[in-house]
């Protein structure tokens, strides 16, 4: 079928015909295509060539085997099972409407950080199945006898903790609910889980608590990594250079997904905008080159100096988060109660609008690039944001378990017996209060600020009002919140069991809310904004968020005693200390043992030589391939010029011979018209003149080909033949 | 639409399961957006397998709409005689290269082909030129003068970004980049397997290229 197709093309008389090379090329091309076990789908070629390769592969009068059928069946099952499985980590098709919707108008820029929130949303949802199989389900299953009345203890606290009479109790069931107050005695808080001693049941619900949270922060740390693998380039990066390069920019710049005309003209602009900025970054790189080295240790100097600059606030702002929460918690019977029960949040949240401003202006100042600009701003958001956090829990670590202090009033229980009665529940209830307010703080700017702003936008037309204009959907501030929140959930996961489902439903909210701002009262932004860079970004800093989380986790579980009075760890040193007691309770002797080696230092020596050991083997098995890419890429390059060389070289032997029949051929850097490759889909590298109109050689029927008038470059220099032994002599 | 004449068969569902990379239900919506493309004589499933449907028609679908590529979408993804008009099938096909599950792949070859204007089988200055006014929406290439120019090189200093500089002069001093950055062979043209290795690096690339019903 090969030859009808160059049959049909035509032949003038003396004219270039089809070359033996190029017809064995196809072949050989049509033996491996048939011979491939690639999916017929996968195939670049238009559907009725499919159909042929298809039948080809397995001509239909041929009977099938029963091995074969099965195994087709198989993998027809297989491949369904395979996308259904994507589906389901996808969210079930939960929001695709609107994701589309998003897409369509602003891009996927915009988009990714709602699918974002879906992950986080299904992320949360996993941890409540995890808990409510292990702890709930198993709690109200058994139900575990009441353990009795706590121990009388006697306790010899400062007179100054007595309460004061005459303070107006607030007993609004509203503020109840907000403060955490109202679930106390719910399995919302740690407080009410109660269970008899160990020896009692088979199944040791203490073990199953202790665990799921360990358990689901495990899970949530595979799912982000294996997030932010994703996002990486496919292919390693030889020349350690870790920006994308501008021709890959280029060519993945437009969405395809767009639908809205004007959605497309501000993408266009975005697109312009970015490139523009390419040509400034790089005019500004050649002059960071030419500098002196003075001048360049003046740069250095002034970005020095505003980063300690910025590092010196940061610090402001933690002290005086540090401040807010020791003087909430150490005056609770206050008449300003009401308000101190928020002031820890309130000043998080201040610090965290302020802080940012600050740090655009501080470095405005200066003269960096524009990338420059961004990537340091997003840094200190991120460090702002993850310290505060961080400092919060430590205030909290210290007036409750007299972390970093002295420890007198901790001394005979191991916490502060005298202010906490059940301090489990008290830090639940801090948490639990941090983030209500972080939702009810969304829905407030939403409400309160981004919609009266859009409105008095449309109103009124002064110059303050163009200048003001719209609020501006920044990705990377919004995505920076929901990862704290996510970070505050999973700091109160030992605390608050249920806390997860609580910010199931905020992230549920959130997506409307969050959707509604973005559709209604925002613009889109004037730079472009790449998902896969940022979405690494991200993922990045939530894993970051997650270790911030694990480790109070792991000092707490390990280290500090529980409360005496409630709870499910009431008699134990630490809460750790439940698997050695079930160890030796459940497992036999030689399970014990095994246990035992495995937890012991005669394993963990071995076994990080070995991991060593694996690891030198990986980075050595790279560099070899990275060695050997770079001589293959010169290989390339040697054999391109090499192959120019003999066509100028036999073109002038052949013009000696018959002058005026042979141009000289072009090299390659001029129009190269008559150079096609070869490749797949495409149209033989030695097609005559006037060659076929579509791409892809048409397999199945050649009868439909004709060419078209005036497609194609101009009718291309007269290919050369290799000369037959006649002439030559 | 309803009504059983404009079902299509359960064998070629199957078939053209095997075949693209769609679900049954994409398919299935594929095609009545197909019909709804033809007059309304023409409807039947016999017949939609067969009408070939004029680009001008084609490109009044929303999702083609604004795109700044959509002729050569058409024409990349047409096999009849004169290229200027989509079968059901080659509709199908297109639909398949950008859809979800479409290996990484067969979208760099698509888009190679899509980007190739001048369809020579290699990517030269002047696709690339034609590529890059078509994501930036500009017009012809501009000229630019050296007072112009030399502003601009000399200002960068300043808040450059401010200023509206000509997109010729980008053209012009980045096109070199481009093509160091993606030849590996040194010939002064971007093939097939150059081009997806450039693309490989991109991991925005497979989920940009994606249009869906």
């Amino acid at each position: 079928m090969l030859r009808q197709w160059s049959v049909q093309s035509g032949q003038g008389p003396g004219g270039p015909e089809l070359e033996p090379a190029a017809e064995g090329l196809w072949e050989s091309e049509m033996e491996r295509l048939c011979a491939s076990r690639a999916a017929v789908r996968t195939l670049p070629y238009a559907m009725a060539d499919k159909r042929f390769i298809r039948q080809l592969r397995e001509p239909e009068g041929v009977k099938t085997s029963c091995w074969q059928s099965w195994q087709r069946r198989r993998q027809m099952a297989g491949r369904r099972l395979g996308e259904a499985a994507q589906r389901l980590a996808r969210g079930c098709g939960l929001w695709e409407g609107s994701l589309y919707e998003i897409g369509g108008l602003f891009g996927t820029g915009i988009q990714s950080y709602f699918t974002f929130l879906r992950f986080l949303l299904l992320l949360n949802l996993l941890t409540v199945l995890v808990t409510a199989g292990f702890v709930l389900l198993p709690l109200a299953w058994l139900h575990p006898p009441d353990p009795g009345p706590a121990m009388n203890l006697t306790l010899q606290c400062p007179s100054s903790h007595q309460p004061q009479t005459g303070v107006p109790k607030f007993h609004n069931q509203l503020w109840n609910v907000l403060t955490g107050r109202a679930f106390s005695n719910t399995y919302l808080f740690y407080g009410a889980y109660r269970v008899g001693p160990e020896s009692s049941s088979a199944y040791s619900i203490r073990l199953a608590y202790l665990l799921s949270p360990l358990a689901c922060l495990l899970l949530c740390f595979c799912g982000t990594l294996r997030r932010m693998v994703k996002g990486l380039p496919q292919k390693p990066l030889l020349d350690g250079d870790y920006r994308v390069p501008l021709s890959s920019k280029v060519f993945s710049s437009w969405d395809f997904c767009i639908q809205v005309q004007e959605a497309a003209t501000i993408k266009k602009h975005a697109i312009s905008n970015e490139f523009k900025m390419e040509l400034e970054e790089s005019h500004r790189f050649q002059l960071v080159q030419q500098q002196s080295p003075a001048q360049r240790a003046c740069h250095l100097l002034s970005y020095l100096r505003v980063n300690i600059l910025i590092g010196l606030l940061v610090v402001g702002a933690i002290s005086a988060i540090f401040w807010a929460t020791k003087y909430s918690q150490d005056n609770k019977e206050e008449s300003l109660f009401v308000l101190l029960q928020y002031l820890p949040p309130g000043v998080i949240a201040l610090v965290n609008f302020l802080g940012p401003l600050l740090f655009v202006f501080l470095v405005q100042l200066e003269n960096y690039s524009p990338n420059t600009e961004v990537n340091l701003i997003l840094i200190w958001c991120v460090v702002l944001k993850l310290a505060s956090l961080g400092m919060f829990s430590f205030s909290l670590g210290q007036t409750v378990l007299c972390i970093g202090r002295n420890k007198t009033s901790c001394e005979p229980y191991g916490y502060n017996a005298c202010d906490y009665q059940c301090w489990e529940n008290s830090v639940g209830q801090e948490l639990y209060k941090l983030s209500t307010f972080n939702f009810l703080l969304t829905v407030a700017f939403a409400f309160l600020v981004s919609l009266p702003r859009r409105l008095l936008v449309e109103r009124f037309s002064g110059r303050f009002w163009t200048w003001l204009d719209r609020e501006e959907f920044l990705v990377p501030k919004n995505v920076l919140d929901i990862v704290a929140a996510q970070t505050v959930t999973w700091m109160g996961l030992f605390y608050c069991p249920l806390l997860p489902l609580l910010n199931s439903i905020f992230i549920f909210l959130t997506f409307y809310i969050k959707k509604y701002t973005l559709l209604r009262n925002s613009r889109a932004s004037r730079r472009l904004f790449r998902a896969s860079s940022s979405t690494f970004f991200f993922q990045l800093v939530l894993l970051l968020g997650l270790l911030l989380a694990v480790v109070p986790l792991g000092y707490v579980v390990t280290s500090i005693h529980s409360s005496w009075d409630c709870g499910l760890f009431t008699n134990y040193s630490a809460p750790w200390q439940v698997v050695p007691e079930l160890v030796a309770l459940r497992l036999p002797p030689p399970g014990q043992r095994a246990l035992h080696y495995l937890s012991s230092h005669a394993f963990s020596f071995p076994l990080l030589l070995t991991l060593s050991l694996v690891l030198t083997v990986c980075v050595s098995q790279s560099q070899a391939n990275a060695r050997a890419i770079r001589g293959l890429r010169k290989q390339l390059l040697w054999q391109v010029q090499e192959k120019w060389h003999l066509v100028e070289d036999l073109s002038r032997l052949l013009r000696e011979l018959d002058p005026g029949e042979y141009p000289c051929p072009e090299s390659p850097h001029s129009r190269a018209s008559h150079r096609r490759p070869f490749c797949p889909g495409f149209p033989c590298p030695g097609s005559p003149g006037p060659r076929p109109p579509w791409p892809g050689p048409s397999l199945a029927d050649p009868g439909l080909r004709s060419p078209g008038p005036g497609h194609g470059p101009p009718r291309p220099a007269r290919r050369f033949r290799l000369p037959s032994g006649m002439e030559l002599q | 639409m309803g009504g059983s004449g404009s079902r299509l068969s359960k064998e070629l569902l199957a078939e053209y399961q095997d075949l693209t990379f769609l679900t049954k239900q994409e398919i299935l919506l594929a095609h009545k957006r197909f019909c709804e493309l033809l007059p309304q004589e023409h409807r039947s499933v016999e017949e939609s397998l067969r009408a070939q449907v004029p680009f001008e028609q084609i490109l009044s679908l929303p999702e083609l709409k604004a795109n700044p590529f959509k002729e050569r979408i058409c024409r990349v993804f047409s096999t009849s005689p004169t290229r200027d008009s989509l079968s059901f099938e080659d509709f199908l096909d297109l639909l398949s290269v950008f859809s979800d599950t479409a290996t990484p792949d067969i979208k760099s070859h698509y888009a190679f082909r899509i980007f190739d204007f001048d369809d020579d089988g290699t990517l030269n200055r002047e696709d690339l030129s034609r590529l890059v006014n078509c994501l930036t929406g500009e017009g012809e290439d501009t000229r630019l003068s050296v007072s112009e120019m030399k502003q601009l090189v000399d200002n960068v200093s300043s808040r450059a970004r401010e200023r509206e500089g000509r997109l010729g002069l980008w053209l012009k001093l980045s096109l070199p980049q481009i093509l160091e950055e993606s030849d590996i062979d040194r010939d002064g043209t971007i093939n097939l397997s150059e081009f997806q290795h450039v693309i490989s690096r991109s991991p925005d690339f497979a989920s940009s290229f994606k249009i869906v019903l």
